[in-house]
């Protein structure tokens, strides 16, 4: 194990510096908006920040400042070792519950930095558990290595995760995912649940359907996140047919331009926000971790490719159900969500909270609102307390 | 008003295109992917490396301009001004060639005729064989044509435009040959322009749906393996129309700003859509530089994809095929075989050529093979749908005849 510290080579630096100074735009079509993808003037006035403006060493300084990193080999059965980065933070009072924040993609470690102080803070309220947090970055993603042979998939995801919370000493530990990190942790609740894994938490919640559907019985609430499903697949997955597909094709035009990456980034952070505020240097340093990413872009996309070829895209039923308490937290602008009476197809739901606000990056858009339930599903009076044993997130 | 046009990219276009490959950073490689996972990257360092240094881009273009007599007109659109649009235009060399439109497609180009014209125009040395005027339209958006400015330009003003073009030049009877979207943009101008204008339409991609009463247990082994393969490039070769069906601006700033990420981008369907065409380094990267300095970038040509999507004019929207005659080739590697069950839906047709050999882009992998169906057919679709204006007459050479009857007309 090694202490991290992110130290992008100067080198790096200027040559982004230099290709934003070359970018060519496309024009774009009269009051467009954002219909037809990410709009000419954000993207103009974004590369512009990124160009001159955008302090990269700065916020590497306050990222390092806040989220004590580390790296350590990890061994992934036919894969060899892989390199892992990773956030770890101790809980700043009593035994906190070992948690691992999976994050997904477009993410990055980075959606944990909102989230690592409210759940490791001493000073709060003393009746609210504390956690130890994790925050890996997956194999091919922020500066962890990436694999080099195929079918890296949820199997390896779930096992390098697991692995590494095993090396730091973790045996038992409960997780927190969303996007990606739903289907991984749900495939490490599948693999080392009960013994290992003891409770899981997501906000992504889609599998399904089930064999047989009562479509009447749903409520409007359930419709409405059945129908912004459907509207994801029919105008809003583009992204992931070319990445489960053709990632390479792809990648070529995401390791080239830091233009083309950043609209390609940009438009999801936006459209699966429900109103976040982003402000550019916010986004500047979401997609600088991508470009800077020790993988590079094109490896990120891979992850898609593999899921899709092992029969394992989300929503698949192949597989059998975990067991282990399952807490969901409904934000409403999630790309869709499924009735209640699907539930069974994902794991043992305990823990429900719907949230009126939020979309898709819950950990960076509402970090209060997501702390505060893994506080209630683990805390003293919550459905999951104490199932780690001798680390329930209070003293003693 | 017909303006004279030669391909003169201008040298700040060059060597900026120079500078920007030569600070080309590549992705890495997942070990043995082949070409599973999209273009391997061992062929994007040699075509880069080629692109960088090696092809002669002012070569290309000179070839070009010497082979393909090339102009430029305003057309007006309804709704969406003047666009200027670019085109080829070839008379043939003897008689009073049959007026034919060839629409490309995407990521096609006017280049794809390149192939075709000298067979069209020059026919075979048989005074049997009908010869054509060629005119290959660059599609607005696509090659030097200008492209919309405004939302919605969709189907319906590809074949306006394409229509208009061939009045304008005096053409008003004419035929069509299509593939890939300019099947679509030829089918259109069949329903619209069909009878009084367009004559007949040839196209080597059929698409339509299936009938009422179909019965898949009817269908041929070819038939069963082209809707296979359909399939299997819905499952897995479809990402790219899903994504310029979608976000084609999102998608357009990478392939404006990256010409690596546009050369891999065209050339994986080069490829994969081919049949074992040798494509060499210097004709992918002449196809490409089309784009790369197209007149309206690389990112409009896409929104095609998306206007059609938008516009309920999407493949598989039902439709009244037309009635003009209709013909097609079938090569054997095209994306898409429907079986003969469904072609009513398609149009009328009287023409049907089998290869066994050729694929997606068939004028530049097969050009012989189209266009000797070509000749075929609108030597027999020249008699058959004369027949009934001239059956008193007897015709010696019924190409000739229908060629004369076109100059009378005014053509």
């Amino acid at each position: 194990m090694s202490s991290y510290k992110i130290d992008i080579p100067p080198t790096a630096l200027s040559t982004l510096k230099s290709r934003l100074e070359n970018a060519v735009f496309p024009d774009e079509l009269e009051d467009s908006g954002w219909a037809y993808g990410a709009p000419l003037a954000d993207i103009k006035r974004l590369v512009a920040r990124w160009r001159d403006g955008f302090d990269w060493r700065h916020e590497e300084q306050k990222l390092n400042a806040e989220l004590p990193q580390f790296t350590r080999d990890i061994e992934v059965d036919g894969f060899g070792t892989l390199n892992i980065h990773y956030v770890h933070k101790k809980s700043e009072r009593g035994l906190g519950i070992p948690l691992l924040f999976v994050h997904g993609w477009p993410g990055s470690f980075l959606e944990s930095r909102k989230i690592v102080p409210l759940l490791t803070a001493g000073s709060g309220d003393a009746r609210l558990p504390v956690f130890d947090v994790v925050a890996l970055s997956l194999p091919g993603f922020g500066f962890s290595e990436g694999p080099k042979k195929t079918g890296f998939s949820f199997t390896q995801y779930a096992e390098v995760s697991h692995k590494l919370m095993l090396a730091l000493g973790y045996t038992e530990y409960v997780t927190q995912g969303g996007d990606w990190g739903a289907s991984i942790t749900k495939e490490i609740a599948r693999r080392y649940g009960g013994e290992h894994s003891k409770a899981w938490h997501i906000n992504l919640i889609l599998a399904g359907p089930p064999a047989t559907q009562d479509p009447s019985s749903y409520t409007a609430i359930e419709k409405d996140g059945l129908a912004r499903f459907q509207e994801y697949k029919r105008s809003g997955n583009g992204y992931y047919r070319i990445q489960a597909t053709k990632p390479q094709t792809l990648g070529y035009s995401l390791a080239d331009s830091p233009v083309g990456l950043l609209a390609w980034i940009y438009e999801k952070l936006v459209i699966w926000t429900d109103a976040y505020p982003w402000t550019d240097d916010e986004v500047l340093t979401w997609v600088s971790i991508y470009w800077f990413s020790r993988a590079g872009p094109a490896a990120s996309l891979r992850i898609y490719y593999e899921v899709e070829h092992a029969g394992q895209e989300v929503g698949s039923t192949n597989f059998h159900i975990p067991t282990i308490p399952l807490g969901f937290s409904h934000f409403p602008k999630e790309l869709g969500r499924i009735p209640k009476s699907w539930y069974h197809l994902v794991g043992n739901v305990v823990f429900e909270v719907e949230h009126d606000s939020g979309g898709h990056f819950a950990a960076h858009e509402k970090p209060e609102l997501l702390v505060g339930d893994l506080q209630k599903m683990f805390g003293k009076s919550g459905p999951a307390f104490g199932v780690v044993l001798g680390r329930n997130g209070y003293d003693g | 008003m017909s303006n004279s046009f030669k391909i003169a990219v201008s040298s700040t276009d060059l060597s900026a295109l120079k500078s920007r490959i030569e600070s080309a950073t590549f992705p890495d490689e997942l070990d043995d992917a082949g070409w599973a996972y999209g273009v391997p990257l061992t062929d994007m360092k040699r075509l880069v490396a080629r692109w960088r240094d090696g092809f002669d881009w002012r070569q290309e273009e000179l070839k070009l301009n010497n082979e393909l007599p090339q102009f430029t007109q305003d057309i007006e659109v309804d709704g969406f001004g003047s666009l200027n649009v670019h085109y080829v235009h070839k008379k043939s060399d003897r008689g009073a060639g049959i007026p034919l439109l060839f629409v490309h497609g995407w990521p096609g180009s006017f280049l794809e005729s390149r192939k075709i014209i000298p067979l069209l125009t020059k026919g075979s040395g048989d005074s049997q064989c009908p010869v054509f005027d060629v005119v290959a339209i660059s599609l607005p958006g696509f090659g030097f044509s200008e492209a919309p400015k405004k939302k919605g330009f969709s189907l319906s003003q590809y074949v306006e435009v394409s229509h208009k073009l061939m009045i304008a030049l005096g053409y008003t009877e004419y035929v069509t040959q299509g593939g890939d979207l300019g099947s679509r943009v030829t089918a259109g101008i069949a329903r619209r322009y069909g009878g009084m204008h367009s004559k007949a339409w040839h196209t080597n991609v059929l698409f339509s749906m299936p009938p009422e009463n179909d019965d898949p247990s009817s269908y041929t082994a070819s038939e069963k393996e082209g809707l296979a393969r359909w399939q299997e490039f819905q499952r897995s070769g479809s990402g790219y129309f899903q994504l310029h069906s979608t976000k084609p601006q999102t998608l357009g700033y990478s392939l404006a700003d990256s010409p690596v990420g546009l050369l891999a981008w065209i050339y994986e369907k080069l490829v994969s859509w081919s049949d074992n065409y040798p494509w060499t380094d210097d004709e992918v990267l002449t196809w490409v530089s089309i784009y790369w300095f197209s007149r309206a970038g690389p990112a409009a040509s896409i929104r095609f994809y998306y206007e059609v999507a938008h516009s309920g004019q999407a493949l598989g929207t039902k439709s009244s095929p037309p009635t003009i005659p209709m013909g097609c080739s079938l090569f054997p590697k095209e994306l898409i075989r429907i079986p003969k069950s469904w072609y009513p839906g398609v149009g009328d047709v009287v023409f049907e050529a089998e290869h066994d050999k050729g694929g997606h882009f068939a004028a530049h992998e097969q050009p012989e093979l189209l266009v000797g169906d070509l000749r075929k057919m609108f030597g027999k679709v020249a008699r058959h749908f004369l027949r009934d204006v001239y059956s008193s007459l007897s015709v010696s050479s019924f190409t000739f005849f229908y060629c004369l009857q076109a100059k009378n007309d005014g053509v």
